[in-house]
């Protein structure tokens, strides 16, 4: 017997953040130290802050160093913009990297463990499509935690808010935005933990609740990255900026997804086919197994759909291999030691003899909820939504464009997270809350529905197949006909989710019942990417449609997508940021429309 | 062709419902690189949708998926299927939470109650030193760093506390403990007399019986025992 439905209880504070995440919490930590006294409540959906996916981050965070005399913030806003290929807002550029050395130094002095150069300073390292003097020369510009940059970003941005007195509210999720006149007021969540369903009313509301990777079959995204956020302000009549503009990275560990580095290619690592040739020569015969990101991702699934891929037998999907088993033992113990473990770790094999299978893997959303340069969510009339802010990976400001830059991201949800901080505070000053009549009745007869549904559909599997449906036809490579298939089977899925019998009736820690409303969040997450990829006829940044390869300027603006029915969308335009370019101060030519050619 | 093992995963339920608890034997078939976490996703879409276990990042890095395989605590994400019969000698698995903090349901533990120990041991700089005045960084030099950089790895897991003869009732656990050595070592904490209070206290390191339980189960392979024993010697 299902137990009525109720709101448990009411909570109020000043601020709430939903999503600890590194974003989140780095939002917590400046309004902890500009006012000590104010209530914050940030809720995670996992089981505690350190486990949230800033953790996993890999490589390094991108930040102009003052210091160094060869690096200019000028240089790091044109990379910028050239790998978005003209798609970031300028405005936003300018201001995230010029921001970018004053995060650094807060996380040394709250006790980040950067790794460090022999006279004790800050070690840095190069990466992907990071150049000084516009293209020239490599920059010298991520600092780094060892392998564990995320995890370095996390722990200290926890440590603070923590520190600061911040409540957190773990394993729980956010379910609807309340509003009041046209402010966001608060939220109602779902503790997942105790199967309470609670009402907050804050004076600001802040989104961070990360990606939604799990759309995809193969993805370097946690388990919970089901983009419950942006579902939840679809439903709240908001738009979507950018959701076809997803990046895959080349080389995921098969089957798991696990991104091996590019270090593995730097170093000399060789993709092989089926038949074991090095087919890299065919697609990029100067650069080979060098070539950008987006460029190697589309050559390997080339060779899969030509039947040139190898059939993993345990996780039932197909791949390359890359070989490195030319490569000397240092290679292997020193320089590669992490990734080279990972195949080891969850391969079990061994890369100085064997062939270690690789292949696209879903990494990144540049696009989501759009946001001003201050972090102020926006109607897709371009009008700020009171009260209400968003950041990280679910947010689209856009720094990135169409395509992100390694180290980026965390250098974004840094900086971001910091803006984001003040303008509440800003914001606090004006507003107070109040609570909106029938707050939770929505969320209520949802989940009310999910709990009396009958019929013998499994979630996993509907999960599964719809992984499948968009790795196929609206991943790497997209084509008209493709994506309209991709579009009527999430329909059909949609249709499926409706005859899930739940068993579990019990509210606490029903992962039945949460995981039938992430398949939710999930379709709509899939339906707002298939869409904006069949309305972009063109091909930029990481999207690429095979029957549009070129970019188009008649296509030069970020997409906004509104989703009243599941499936029938509306679109809207928001013109690209061209305020560097149009400012005219020096270099301004620098950030013109130009080809994205490396 | 590939292996295929014919497994039998006896996994410890609980019910919070009816406060029942049970054991429920699965029985599948896999390959060899199939790992743990995939096998529970397995078991949700072809046998039981109600099995509830965590899991987040799926590689190793957050520490939400600990269990115990055959007694061991261990992260299901990593554990392969031909590693667990190699290491285990059987096909014969038996899979429980981890004790360290209260079962929610099947194999979900509430990690908030374990993490209170690693909170008490305050894992930030409770008093950091000033950068250097016309510096926008310390000095502190990759020798130095070497010192306790191992110990910045930990991903607050549990195996440790988990496997640790002391027991969690007495002594704040190996990974909390270890929280509060790092920030003794680093030179930008400058409040170690109240990190003293802590580690030498009626729950600090002397409840360890340097069993180094820690260091053997660590998925981080972190040498959890060693920075106790700094700790015990007063070495940071």
């Amino acid at each position: 017997m299902v137990k009525k439905l109720q709101i448990h209880s009411t909570l109020t504070c000043d601020v709430l953040i939903i999503g600890a995440g590194g974003a989140g919490l780095r939002c917590a930590s400046l309004l902890h130290e500009k006012k000590p006294g104010l209530s914050i409540l940030a809720v995670t959906k996992v089981a505690h802050p350190q486990k949230s996916h800033t953790s996993t981050a890999q490589g390094g965070m991108a930040a102009v160093d003052p210091k160094d005399k060869t690096d200019k913030s000028v240089y790091h806003m044109f990379d910028t913009w050239k790998g978005g290929d003209c798609s970031s807002d300028q405005n936003v550029v300018k201001k995230i990297v010029e921001g970018g050395w004053a995060e650094v130094q807060w996380l040394e002095s709250k006790g980040i463990h950067f790794s460090r150069d022999e006279g004790g300073g800050i070690s840095k390292r190069q990466f992907g499509g990071h150049t000084v003097d516009f293209g020239k020369g490599d920059a010298l510009r991520a600092v780094f935690v060892a392998d564990r940059t995320g995890k370095g970003i996390m722990d200290t941005a926890w440590g603070e808010a923590l520190k600061g007195g911040s409540r957190f509210i773990n394993t729980t999720v956010v379910t609807e935005l309340l509003f009041n006149e046209g402010c966001c007021v608060g939220a109602v969540l779902f503790k997942a933990r105790e199967g309470e369903l609670v009402t907050v009313l804050a004076g600001a509301t802040v989104l961070a609740t990360g990606g939604s990777g799990q759309v995809f079959r193969i993805t370097t995204n946690c388990r919970n990255n089901t983009g419950d956020g942006t579902a939840v302000v679809l439903r709240a009549g908001l738009p979507l900026m950018d959701p076809e503009a997803v990046q895959f990275h080349p080389t995921g560990i098969v089957g798991p997804g696990i991104l091996a580095s590019e270090a593995l290619r730097s170093e000399g690592g060789i993709l092989r086919n089926k038949e074991s040739e090095p087919f890299m020569e065919r697609y990029a015969p100067k650069m080979k197994d060098l070539a950008p990101r987006d460029i190697v991702a589309r050559a390997i699934e080339t060779e899969i759909r030509e039947g040139k891929g190898i059939m993993n037998p345990d996780h039932q999907i197909e791949h390359v291999w890359i070989d490195l088993r030319h490569l000397p033992d240092y290679v292997h113990d020193v320089k590669l030691k992490e990734v080279a473990s990972f195949f080891k770790t969850y391969a079990n094999l061994d890369s100085r003899t064997q062939l270690c299978p690789v292949r696209p893997s879903n990494h990144y959303h540049m696009g989501g909820i759009p946001t001003n340069e201050h972090g102020e969510v926006l109607t897709s009339a371009n009008t700020v939504v009171p009260g209400l802010f968003a950041v990280g990976e679910c947010a689209c400001a856009s720094l990135h464009g169409f395509n992100r830059l390694g180290t980026n991201s965390l250098l974004e949800l840094l900086v971001m997270g910091r803006c984001v901080g003040e303008r509440v505070l800003s914001y606090l000053k004006e507003k107070q809350a109040h609570a909106p009549k029938g707050a939770g009745e929505a969320t209520l007869a949802r989940f009310a529905g999910y709990l009396e549904a009958e019929g013998r559909e499994n979630v996993a599997l509907i999960r599964q197949e719809m992984r499948e449906v968009m790795t196929r036809q609206v991943g790497v490579f997209r084509v008209e006909k493709g994506i309209r298939e991709a579009i009527a089977s999430l329909i059909a899925f949609k249709a499926r989710a409706a005859k899930v019998g739940i068993s579990t009736k019990d509210m606490r820690m029903n992962q039945e019942l949460l995981e039938r409303w992430e398949l939710d969040n999930l379709l709509d997450n899939a339906m707002t990417i298939a869409q904006g990829a069949l309305m972009r006829k063109e091909s930029r940044g990481a999207h690429f449609r095979e029957d549009y390869p070129e970019r188009s300027d008649e296509f030069q603006f970020h997409t906004l997508v509104s989703m009243t029915d599941f499936g029938t969308v509306s679109f809207g335009k928001r013109p690209i940021d061209l305020s560097i370019y149009e400012s005219k101060v020096e270099n301004y030519e620098r950030f013109g429309i130009m080809s994205r050619k490396y | 062709m590939s292996k295929t093992y014919s497994l039998t995963l006896t996994i410890k339920r609980y019910d919070p419902d009816r406060a029942a608890s049970w054991l429920q034997t699965y029985r599948l078939d896999s390959g060899p690189i199939l790992r743990f976490v995939d096998l529970f996703r397995r078991i949700n879409v072809e046998q039981d949708a109600t099995l509830a276990w965590a899991s987040s990042c799926e590689h190793a890095q957050c520490g939400s998926c600990s269990v115990n395989v055959n007694g061991r605590p261990m992260l299901a994400c990593e554990l392969l299927v031909e590693n667990a019969v190699t290491l285990f000698g059987t096909t014969e698995f038996k899979i429980s939470p981890v004790t360290v903090a209260p079962v929610v349901r099947d194999l979900v533990v509430d990690w908030e109650r374990a993490y209170e120990r690693v909170h008490r041991a305050k894992p930030y700089l409770i008093k950091p030193k000033d950068i250097p005045p016309g510096r926008t960084e310390h000095r502190i030099s990759p020798q130095e760093l070497a010192r306790y950089e191992e110990a910045t790895r930990c991903i607050n897991c549990f195996c440790c506390a988990e496997a640790c003869i002391s027991g969690n009732r007495t002594f704040i656990g190996p990974n909390a403990a270890m929280a509060g050595i790092v920030r003794m070592m680093d030179p930008r904490e400058e409040e170690k007399e109240e990190r003293m209070d802590l580690l030498y206290s009626e729950e600090g390191i002397y409840r360890c019986h340097t069993s180094k339980a820690c260091s053997h189960v660590c998925p981080k392979q972190i040498d959890v025992a060693h920075f106790v024993a700094l700790a015990k010697e007063g070495a940071f």
